[in-house]
């Protein structure tokens, strides 16, 4: 490598070592664009939570209602767990971030779901949470989204957008899903994402999706893995109304299989924010 | 040995040179660093890397290990093949062995040593690991009881704070044995160094995480142990290791009253006072803490002087320990005293803190302490205290079931020394039988001794008298026609008289030659009597007369019984020095009819010896 004071003592010798140093600069510009290149859109906040206060406090009543029990069936899913609105299962962790906590007890689960139903939802925009997720056979995170009219309608057809999902056994893999009417259950549109020799337990990621009338996007970290196109749906498209969002925390299941002598309890998701934009012209 | 490049250099070297100088600027000494040792981070993947040796474990079975080239991961062209020998095999008794190298590996940049492995049955493998490099191996994990299928599976052995592994030599290290007798084979393959962001979330131990609190002394050493981690693998699931302390930071919260070295040794370097003891490995503190309670220079409980075969012990270094249930029984749920107890360098002290009441047993089997004499116990109340205290002994015999009580008052000046007490056995109040002890309890009568030491604990005999008389007792002076005689060789005495009727006592009778004269022994009396020959009419004599002598009893009565039976007692005092002549008036064993005597009786313990039994007048 060179260095400026040889320039100077050894004029002579100045050429050869600026052609490399010249030579240098123009591969390392090289590697800017190596990242996406998307289009630019200009986002205006809506709605945020960034879950500060005193550790032990529940997510505030002005954003977050919980959903608490078993559901129908393990919410339709065959869970396992009983979900409640007790600090032990969902509370601030005075550090700025709200944390969900699958409890073992026995042969029986603890942990919380809550959503925004009722309080908060929006047709269109990008919806982000910066999240670090547990781990362990038989845990099931997620962030996502029910349209407006599961009251009404019922599921699929108001739609269900997951923004992120996990199997605790696949500490690594994240999956992004849309449910509709002839697409739900056992054959939706999914998308993984797998992170190289690293796991998303390790550390905070930011999971989003951007969507509009023509298409969902969604990113891990900025980065686009899976852009569903409203023509593209089998079935048919059902995103045209407000959504609302729900964090919850998952113990076994159809989806991810039972947990097992082996995972280890207590698990947490820790979610530093979460925050809705729309776009503006 | 001529190296091509050596020569060819040689042959090139001043074009060579031109060309370096053309191209690179001048060098700067700044950049060199020291010679760093290989980072190689295979240690077989189609044959041994480049420097590794096997070497096989003494008792091992020397051809377990072998190259295969059939069985193999992913269809490299070779595996490490183990046959595990079944038990009894000639050749070894198990597989074991260590691959290491000749040249020591910086391994710094990896955090897991992995492989693939499967075996021809669902087995076991007792043990798998990495740092054992026949040496010094400094930087040990383990994995115990790995289990291994049909199935080739990855598995891996997560490596603690790489940054200290910049010097290694053992590679990869094995054990394992038949499962229920029966030899099997594994194969392992790619065998190597990873950086794995796939593993997570380590925890580490000392002490198996337990936050332990110890009372100890200047001079006082102990090794931490219970080092354990835990790390998340890349299925979620935990995977405990086992390393050595080597790969922990221990520290003292205050080396001037403890200090621990690199190994977990902590040593007591002065007190009074308090020192926690923690670890970290790398950034990540381990669970677990130990906590020492310097009291400083520790004052020895003084030196037992008993000769061993006159004592019971219960609680000392310097006699053979009888068995004991427990120094403290918890008793639930007003006991509130706990035990800290602790040994300095060899001498075990009894530490009660807490303290409001505390029962040591030792009930199988109770202790006979008839023929011993005194309870000794050393105490030392470390705390201060604002009054005086007062400690109460309590001995129980479990089978009479009754309880002796001695209480010992202890002034503010006597704490923080040795107090030694010696407890006459006859003293403890209300202990009226000490056949079967088998408790001593201590209670903080004043409620303010918090706590005590407590040091020799034993029963022992101090008698120095002996165990009969030795001199005959007094030789009677009466006129033979003012006596009526029992029992006596200075006169005739009545005849017929049984001097051991079967009344189902316990009590050996006998008679011994004392100075040549007849003298009646009762050994282990509990009652005696003596049927005498014929009805006597004593209501002309005045007095009963008995010479009596005895080293152990504490309770003695004789009883004059006539017909009914109508029986009265009289209290002897015992033990006795030397003999004790008596004359008891014959008033005092009304209502009993003293025309027509039939019977006398003695009852109490211990061994009794007796002479001129008769009845006399003024």
């Amino acid at each position: 490598m060179c260095k400026m004071k040889t320039l100077t003592r050894y004029a002579g010798k100045a050429f050869p070592c600026m052609l490399l140093l010249a030579v240098m600069v123009f591969f390392v510009s090289c590697e800017k664009d190596d990242f996406q290149k998307l289009e630019k859109r200009n986002w205006q906040l809506t709605w945020s939570d960034d879950f500060e206060g005193p550790a032990g406090q529940l997510p505030a009543s002005a954003n977050w209602v919980f959903d608490i029990g078993t559901g129908d069936g393990g919410w339709g899913n065959a869970e396992l767990q009983s979900y409640t609105n007790a600090p032990a299962n969902v509370s601030l962790d005075g550090q700025g971030n709200l944390v969900l906590t699958a409890i073992q007890e026995g042969n029986r689960f603890t942990s919380a779901r809550i959503k925004t139903q009722g309080l908060f939802a929006q047709k269109y925009g990008r919806f982000e949470a910066r999240i670090k997720t547990p781990y362990g056979p038989g845990l099931w995170p997620a962030f996502w989204m029910l349209g407006e009219s599961v009251t009404t309608t019922g599921w699929p057809q108001c739609g269900e957008i997951d923004i992120m999902e996990l199997k605790g056994q696949e500490p690594h893999i994240i999956h992004g899903t849309i449910h509709g009417p002839g697409y739900s259950g056992g054959n939706p549109i999914t998308k993984s994402y797998a992170l190289i020799n690293d796991r998303f337990d390790a550390g905070f990621h930011l999971y989003a999706v951007e969507w509009d009338q023509d298409k969902i996007d969604f990113f891990v970290d900025d980065y686009l893995y899976q852009r569903i196109k409203r023509d593209e749906v089998p079935g048919e498209w059902v995103y045209d109304q407000p959504f609302f969002i729900l964090l919850n925390v998952a113990v076994g299941g159809n989806y991810v299989g039972f947990p097992t002598a082996q995972t280890p309890f207590p698990q947490k998701m820790t979610i530093d924010y979460v925050k809705v934009y729309q776009e503006v012209n | 040995m001529n190296s091509p490049i050596l020569f060819n250099l040689k042959k090139y070297l001043p074009a060579a040179l031109l060309a370096f100088l053309l191209v690179a600027c001048e060098r700067d000494l700044e950049e060199l660093k020291p010679a760093a040792f290989p980072t190689n981070p295979e240690v077989f993947i189609d044959g041994f890397s480049a420097g590794l040796n096997y070497a096989v474990f003494g008792g091992a079975s020397p051809s377990a290990f072998d190259v295969d080239n059939q069985v193999t991961w992913n269809n490299s062209s070779a595996s490490m093949r183990f046959d595990v020998p079944n038990a009894g095999d000639p050749s070894g008794a198990y597989a074991g062995g260590v691959f290491f190298t000749s040249t020591a590996r910086d391994l710094s940049g990896y955090n897991a040593l992995t492989f693939y492995a499967k075996a021809s049955q669902s087995a076991t493998i007792g043990l798998i690991g990495f740092g054992n490099d026949m040496g010094p191996s400094t930087y040990q994990v383990s994995i115990s009881d790995l289990q291994l299928s049909t199935g080739w599976k990855k598995f891996i052995i997560p490596l603690p704070d790489p940054s200290r592994l910049t010097a290694e030599r053992g590679m990869f290290i094995y054990s394992a044995g038949p499962v229920d007798g029966k030899g099997f084979t594994f194969w392992v393959d790619e065998l190597k160094f990873e950086q794995l962001g796939t593993i997570a979330h380590p925890h580490f131990t000392i002490l198996n995480g337990q936050e332990q609190v110890e009372t100890s002394f200047t001079g006082v050493s102990k090794t931490i142990g219970g080092l354990s981690g835990i790390y998340n693998l890349p299925s979620g699931v935990n995977q405990t290791i086992s390393l050595s302390p080597a790969y922990f930071q221990f520290l003292s919260s205050d080396p001037s009253i403890a200090t621990v070295d690199a190994s977990g040794k902590v040593l007591i370097a002065g007190g009074p006072g308090n020192a926690v003891i923690t670890a970290k490995v790398g950034e990540v503190t381990a669970d677990g803490s130990f906590t020492v309670q310097s009291q400083g220079v520790y004052q020895h409980a003084p030196t037992s002087s008993q000769d061993a075969d006159k004592v019971i012990s219960i609680f000392s270094d310097a006699y053979a320990n009888i068995p004991v249930n427990y120094y403290n029984g918890y008793w639930a749920p007003y006991q509130t005293t706990l035990s800290a107890d602790f040994d300095v360098n060899g001498d075990h002290v009894l530490n009660y803190t807490d303290f409001n009441f505390v029962g040591i047993e030792f009930s199988s089997p109770t202790v006979d302490a008839t023929s011993m004499t005194h309870l000794h116990v050393d105490l030392f109340i470390p705390n201060a205290l604002a009054a005086t205290g007062q400690i109460r002994l309590e001995l129980v015999d479990l089978v009479a079931n009754v309880t002796g009580t001695s209480t010992r008052s202890i002034t503010p000046a006597q704490t923080q020394q040795w107090l030694s007490l010696d407890i006459p056995l006859a003293s403890f109040s209300g202990l009226s039988k000490r056949t079967n002890l088998g408790q001593l309890i201590f209670v903080d009568v004043n409620n303010n001794i918090s706590g005590f030491y407590a040091d020799n604990i034993y029963f022992y005999n101090a008698s120095t008298a002996p165990a009969a008389p030795t001199t005959q007792a007094p030789v009677p002076t009466h006129p033979a026609a003012n006596v009526i005689s029992v029992y006596s060789d200075a006169y005739s005495s009545i005849t017929g008289t049984d001097m051991n009727p079967n009344w189902g006592q316990a009590t050996a009778v006998s008679v011994v030659q004392v100075q040549g004269n007849n003298t009646l022994k009762y050994a282990g009396l509990n009652y005696q009597g003596i049927q005498l020959g014929s009805s006597q009419n004593v209501s002309a004599m005045a007095y009963l007369h008995l010479d009596y002598w005895s080293a152990t009893s504490t309770s003695l009565k004789v009883f004059l019984i006539s017909p009914g039976p109508v029986e009265t007692a009289y209290t002897l005092q015992v033990p006795t020095t030397g003999w004790r002549s008596l004359d008891i008036p014959l008033s005092s064993f009304a209502p009993v009819n003293m025309s027509d005597v039939i019977q006398l009786k003695f009852e109490g313990n211990g061994d009794i010896f007796l002479d001129n039994i008769y009845f006399r007048k003024n």
